[in-house]
């Protein structure tokens, strides 16, 4: 098992195969699933984030429960067809893509986790732009979602992904992290400028903290998204150039969990502290739990 | 050392009902545990959160997720949000108290889950450590008090010492038991294996048609 991001790069260099396919043989051999199996398993993981996109962008869009959130996408679609983003329209694309996701996510529809449903909207918001910007077909983009999660693995076993014990750099840096190395091998980069992605990429988001309004995956869990495509795709065109991090990938991810311990209880998920604790998310949680939050069955 | 993230699916998955993939697809994993373990409809269940599921269970799902993990369903199920009515039409009845003090197994996503009916009870205590996946920190069934390490799956077999010898032999071209205890409650006893995999669902079945009492617990993905 890759357990270290140095360890992958150098494996994809001496046996001269792209990381997917280390991914691929390492699933099978810890799986014993056939090859087949785990090809048609990604590929349906690729069919949800095809529907969640869609979903949030058609008609309307969706709404949460709450109504913090939901409409956006669209709003964003809608401005993306006047044809004047100060931005460029890849990287709105990218941000209306994660956007839809993650309002999905809020109004409990159905999503993959990438690596979780607060981050949900980062990966695929990358990978459906990048399926236009560089025409990808269906075994490309499943190609993308194998080399995401071999640098994924690598994050979550070293350094952790919940909110709750690394922040919000744990979710959103990691799957912004995950989505540039994936887009530079998709692109034509070498595992080295992936790993490159991957480092600048995290160190860009370190210490962002996790501070949901009222406990709810909503704000600003769903704006954040929009930097992680961002960031992901700044990163991914850095390392394409030649630019690199100066500290490698597995410092970083170590230098992560070292912040993601350091953080107080407040700004790790209990809604307690940052934007949650400001005075309209306090309104906003009375309005929506009242008074004792925990009185209610 | 130990992994707990062991597939490419717990990184590129699970697929799951929003809004949380610790709090609400994570929380569903250990309802799901002890489902796995109860084997059996609960007339009564309580659930016990910690920390930051304390603080957050209502905005992120976590009750009807639990809930809907008790009953069986997977976190892409379309009744998970309505697992809490689905329970109260099936006469079910539900506690959620939400902790004060730390996490007695020390992480902040913990749900301690208590299930009981006019025949047994038990007690499953289970952390969400992020993405879906999750650890199962202590089990009371039977009389026996288990403490894994946490990570799965988990492999818990009640029988005899010629039982553990042979289950070891069959485990042993399966896969890797990265851990094991015995476990004993007056003249019965317990095995646990801690695998490397997760097994395919034919491997478990083929276990289960000698050993019927076992239990299998494994992730969401």
């Amino acid at each position: 098992m890759y357990m270290h991001v140095s360890e992958l790069v150098a494996a994809a260099q001496v046996k001269q195969q792209p990381i997917y396919e280390l991914m691929i043989t390492q699933e099978m051999s810890v799986t014993h699933a056939s090859r087949d199996d785990i090809w048609q398993a990604m590929g349906r993981n690729l069919d949800v984030m095809a529907a969640a996109i869609e979903k949030g962008a058609a008609g309307e869009g969706v709404h949460s429960k709450t109504g913090l959130t939901g409409g956006e996408a669209v709003l964003l679609k809608k401005y993306r067809e006047k044809g004047h983003t100060l931005a460029g329209d890849t990287v709105m694309e990218a941000v209306q893509n994660a956007v839809a996701t993650s309002e999905v996510n809020a109004a409990m529809g159905v999503v993959c986790a990438t690596p979780t449903a607060g981050s949900a909207g980062t990966l695929p918001g990358v990978l459906f732009t990048l399926k236009d910007r560089l025409d990808l077909n269906r075994d490309q983009m499943i190609q993308f979602l194998f080399t995401a999660g071999a640098f994924g693995m690598i994050i979550a076993n070293n350094a952790g992904i919940a909110g709750a014990t690394g922040g919000c750099q744990a979710e959103v840096g990691s799957a912004s992290a995950m989505a540039a190395s994936a887009a530079v091998a998709i692109a034509g980069g070498t595992p080295e400028q992936s790993s490159e992605a991957l480092a600048i990429a995290i160190s860009n988001l370190l210490g962002l903290v996790c501070d949901p309004v009222a406990g709810l995956v909503e704000l600003p869990c769903v704006k954040r998204n929009a930097i992680g495509v961002g960031n992901a795709l700044i990163a991914a065109d850095m390392a394409l150039a030649g630019c690199t991090n100066k500290i490698p990938a597995d410092e970083v991810i170590v230098a992560m969990d070292k912040i993601g311990k350091n953080l107080p209880d407040s700004l790790r998920e209990t809604g307690l502290g940052g934007l949650a604790a400001t005075p309209t998310a306090v309104r906003i949680k009375e309005r929506i739990f009242g008074h004792h939050p925990t009185a209610q069955a | 050392m130990t992994v707990n993230y062991k597939s490419v699916f717990d990184i590129i998955g699970p697929v799951m009902i929003g809004p949380s993939s610790s709090h609400t697809a994570g929380a569903c994993a250990i309802g799901r545990a002890a489902h796995s373990i109860f084997k059996t409809k609960p007339t009564d269940i309580v659930i016990h959160y910690y920390d930051s599921f304390a603080k957050t269970h209502k905005g992120h799902g976590t009750d009807y997720a639990i809930i809907s993990g008790i009953l069986g369903f997977a976190p892409d199920d379309a009744r998970v949000p309505y697992a809490i009515k689905l329970a109260q039409d099936a006469g079910i009845n539900m506690t959620f108290i939400a902790e004060v003090k730390a996490s007695p197994i020390h992480h902040p996503n913990t749900a301690i889950i208590e299930l009981k009916n006019q025949q047994k009870s038990i007690v499953v205590a289970g952390c969400s450590i992020g993405g879906g996946t999750i650890e199962i920190r202590e089990i009371k069934m039977d009389g026996f008090d288990i403490k894994p390490r946490g990570p799965l799956p988990i492999l818990l077999v009640p029988g005899s010492e010629a039982d553990h010898h042979m289950i070891t032999k069959l485990l042993s071209k399966l896969t890797e038991v990265t851990d094991q205890k015995h476990y004993q409650a007056e003249d019965h006893n317990l095995y646990e294996y801690d695998l490397d995999r997760q097994l395919q669902h034919t491997e478990v079945q083929k276990l289960a048609a000698d050993y019927g009492q076992l239990v299998y617990l494994q992730g969401v993905s």
